[in-house]
């Protein structure tokens, strides 16, 4: 028995032993001074080599990032040497809250999609390291960017002060939308009009159906397909008013938060796309195809409308698509929606157990410059990329022209496509995804993009839960209940079931909770 | 060991050195047969470090857990996790499609398999028997992946050759994996196509072990072919029946996981959406850990109750058990 109570004893020892490292981490700060091996300004940012070890997503245009040409110059440039961790994006959330959990941090996450939730979670309880001060002495170029537009700054501070995670900055006004791609060689073929409300889409997608726009003698068109559920709903909810705000279904009217997921407006949009969906002119696959199906139909050239931020995926086809202007609606309506200025949070962070933080603020800060984004953009002048007579960089022929596409090359050598990467896009650096065609699909649209778009705010830990644990049922509720509204699996009789159901799932709190966030961070 | 001295003494002289010689023969037994002890020791080692050790997470079921805080130092929160699924509003779904898929697949996939092997059994031609058999459990090897890409490929409403079939016979395309009153048979059906040769092996094997004999002596006494079935094979492999009754019931829980998620969408959820997956959207992409273990362990709790009560019904009914 004697013995029994020794290793019982011993064993809980050792367990308490354990704790208290675990705890200890949390309480790890960085140091006040930089290390000796650190150069506070000018290339290289140390002399003596250093190694971190960072996290990344692999989206399917990347290559393996060790071996992308962008990170090995700018390790020679910079002498920090990278161990990438570059996981498929698949796998990636599951990796992702896997490594949090299990405590083995990596020095850095790059191109990780951190959320608010998790940026709050994790870096309030010191896993993540609190960024502002580094960004302030050591980050010239952000500091920058801050002072530029302040509201990019206080879309991503926590409720507690601090900045946890990068943003990607995006002032490229055609980074931020889905453009409105019509098949114009079809509106030819068959000699009709751009539609410019939604009875005249109607009429258009009914023709594209019918009467044969690509004259193979054969009904195989698709009049029209989206992405997937959240892209149906946007592609026309701008013409019923219904854009999207704070990350959410929210509108904003007179400093006022609702929801629309419950307007008599969502209700008459939801009825409009039914009416496509059960004629056949919304392609019945759009709510279980996979990306790659839907990259697929648009790179065939055989769908009539689709919405899309660029034209690479149908680089080969784009002779016959035009952008075109968002659709009037029944009510005037005339918006497109479109993302924020701080448009992929999470796109950078340091972990405590991180020991070079100076080190790492400095490595990241450069993709910010000017000069840094186009290296980013764009590789190395002569091996990847050359400046245009108008003195823009542009991508070799031979990466434009890869058999595998632009975007697939480009991901060879730098980690970009696919998106979600810390980087800085201006006019000056997008020409991969802003070329021609694309500029104009997005002049077509600039008359119709929202004021003001707000970003997700940043919620603290308690509130973020509670926003987590009512969104978790209601938004699963609202896409399945609105694409059976669609499919007409569900009846439009059952309507004020629907928004009964919704409120009973708290929406009051929700309300409740934006509302506050937004008198807190944007209300004037 | 807390026998004190004198105690001792006196039980050897009393009862003549009982206890100690039991402990002794037991030590004893031990040691001449060591190396066989030495072997048990891997997979007891295996079970300790693999399956009770983890059993130590289970209390972040009851705690809020972070990471930060690891397991010890997390918050208690008792019943919090549990209330929480309890009053979601998807939990009578996930319920109802979990136990439904379950229920289904026990009264119709169980079965197949010993229909299978009964066939088989009666097959006379060597060859013929090989090759149903090949036949049937070929499908066995092909991932769960491909299989899901080729039902839906199949079942493609445009284009798919299901359909085509139907459109031929003249009925309208289905859109069969949009459908939620399609999804628990395509699910179960494709299940019972790929795993019928497969589990029907043992059976075989079982009806192999029957005494032919009893065949013999059955045909004797001038039993029809299917009499000596119901008569001779099928009593033959009842205890097989049973355990593997018993140990399906035991991850009732448990459906497909893998399979169900891979055909998923957000059209069929209504009847597709079950407790694993649910933990899996919850727990792994979520990252609410303590939420999707209280939810494990009320599956597991559930299925150890229904393995406990099956086992003793099969032990007084059938008076096969597993213990």
């Amino acid at each position: 028995m004697k013995k029994f109570i020794t290793l019982f004893l011993t064993l809980v020892m050792v367990t308490a032993l354990f704790a208290g490292c675990s705890k200890k981490t949390v309480e790890d700060h960085v140091s006040e001074v930089p290390s000796e091996n650190f150069n506070e300004e000018g290339l290289p940012i140390v002399d003596e080599e250093i190694t971190l070890k960072i996290f990344s997503m692999k989206s399917p245009p990347n290559g393996a990032y060790e071996d992308m040409l962008v990170f090995k110059e700018y390790e020679k440039m910079t002498n920090i040497n990278i161990e990438w961790e570059d996981v498929p994006q698949d796998s990636f959330t599951e990796r992702k809250n896997l490594m949090f959990a299990s405590g083995k941090l990596p020095d850095a996450f790059y191109k990780s999609s951190i959320t608010p939730l998790e940026a709050v979670k994790y870096g309030s309880t010191g896993i993540l390291i609190p960024l502002e001060d580094l960004i302030e002495d050591y980050a010239p170029n952000l500091t920058a960017l801050f002072n530029e537009s302040p509201e990019i700054k206080s879309a991503i501070t926590a409720p507690d002060g601090h900045i946890y995670a990068l943003p990607a900055i995006i002032e490229l006004n055609a980074a931020r939308t889905s453009k409105f791609w019509i098949n114009h060689k079809w509106l030819e073929n068959l000699g009709l009009d751009e539609p410019t409300t939604p009875d005249e889409l109607v009429e258009v997608l009914r023709a594209f159906k019918n009467d044969d726009p690509n004259g193979n003698g054969k009904q195989d068109e698709i009049p029209m397909t989206q992405r997937n559920f959240g892209s149906v709903i946007s592609s026309f909810s701008g013409s019923w008013g219904l854009i999207s705000q704070l990350g959410n279904n929210i509108s904003i009217e007179n400093d006022k938060v609702s929801f629309w997921t419950i307007s008599d407006r969502y209700k008459e949009y939801l009825q409009f796309l039914n009416k496509l969906y059960s004629e056949g002119l919304l392609d019945r696959d759009v709510f279980t195809q996979t990306e790659a199906d839907f990259v697929g139909k648009m790179a065939s050239g055989n769908v009539g409308i689709f919405h899309n931020q660029a034209s690479d995926p149908f680089a080969k086809q784009k002779e016959n698509y035009v952008g075109i202007a968002p659709l009037k609606g029944p009510h005037g309506d005339q918006l497109h929606p479109a993302g924020p200025v701080a448009r992929d949070f999470g796109t950078f962070a340091i972990s405590s157990s991180n020991k070079y933080p100076y080190q790492t603020i400095r490595w990241i800060d450069h993709f910010f410059s000017d000069e840094g984004s186009i290296f980013m953009r764009y590789g190395i002048e002569g091996e990847t990329f050359y400046y245009n007579d108008n003195g823009l960089p542009e991508h070799n022929d031979e990466i434009l022209n890869d058999e595998r596409g632009s975007g697939v090359a480009i991901g060879q050598f730098t980690p970009w496509p696919g998106g979600g990467s810390p980087q800085y896009l201006t006019e000056r650096n997008a020409s991969a995804i802003n070329p021609p065609e694309v500029q104009a699909a997005q002049e077509a649209l600039d008359p119709y993009l929202p004021d003001q778009i707000y970003g997700a705010p940043i919620f603290d830990e308690k509130t973020s839960k509670e926003v987590d644990r009512i969104r978790q049922d209601m938004d699963t509720y609202f896409e399945e209940s609105s694409a059976k509204f669609i499919t007409g699996g569900l009846s439009f009789d059952k309507w004020d079931d629907y928004v009964a159901t919704i409120k009973s799932m708290g929406l009051e709190r929700l309300i409740e909770i934006y509302q506050e966030a937004y008198d807190l961070n944007y209300k004037k | 060991m807390s026998n004190s001295a004198p105690e001792y003494q006196e039980v050897t002289t009393k009862v003549a050195y009982k206890p100690v010689s039991k402990r002794k023969r037991a030590l004893k037994r031990i040691t001449m047969r060591l190396d066989l002890y030495l072997m048990l020791l891997l997979p007891i080692s295996w079970y300790l470090i693999f399956q009770y050790g983890p059993m130590y997470g289970l209390q972040i079921a009851f705690k809020d857990f972070h990471p930060a805080f690891g397991f010890l130092g997390s918050e208690w929160v008792g019943f919090e996790n549990f209330e929480r699924f309890f009053s979601s509003y998807y939990f009578g779904r996930l319920l109802w499609n979990t136990l439904s898929i379950s229920l289904y697949s026990l009264l119709i996939a169980f079965p197949i398999p010993i229909f299978l092997a009964l066939l088989i059994n009666e097959i006379q031609s060597t060859k013929m028997k090989k090759w149903i058999q090949n036949v049937t459990y070929m499908p066995h090897f092909i991932s769960v992946v491909v299989i899901v890409g080729m039902l839906s490929l199949f079942l493609n409403p445009t284009g798919g050759f299901v359909n085509v079939l139907l459109n031929t016979l003249g009925l309208e395309s289905i859109a069969f994996l949009e459908k939620p009153e399609w999804f628990k048979a395509i699910f179960i059906g494709s299940n019972i196509w790929q795993n019928m040769g497969w589990q029907s092996i043992i059976y075989i094997a079982a009806l192999a072990g029957i005494d032919p004999q009893l065949y013999e002596a059955a045909k004797i006494d001038g039993a029809s072919r299917l009499q000596r079935v119901i008569h001779v094979s099928l009593p033959g492999i009842f205890p097989v029946i049973i355990i593997l009754l018993i140990l399906d019931v035991g991850h009732f829980m448990n459906v497909g996981f893998e399979k169900i998620l891979l055909m998923q969408n957000s059209l069929n959820m209504e009847s597709s959406d079950v407790i694993q997956t649910f933990i899996y959207r919850n727990g792994i992409l979520n990252g609410d850990f303590s939420y999707s273990t209280a939810i494990g362990l009320f599956n597991s709790v559930i299925n150890f109750v229904l393995l406990i009560l099956i086992n003793r019904y099969a032990r007084k009914k059938a008076e096969t058990s597993l213990w």
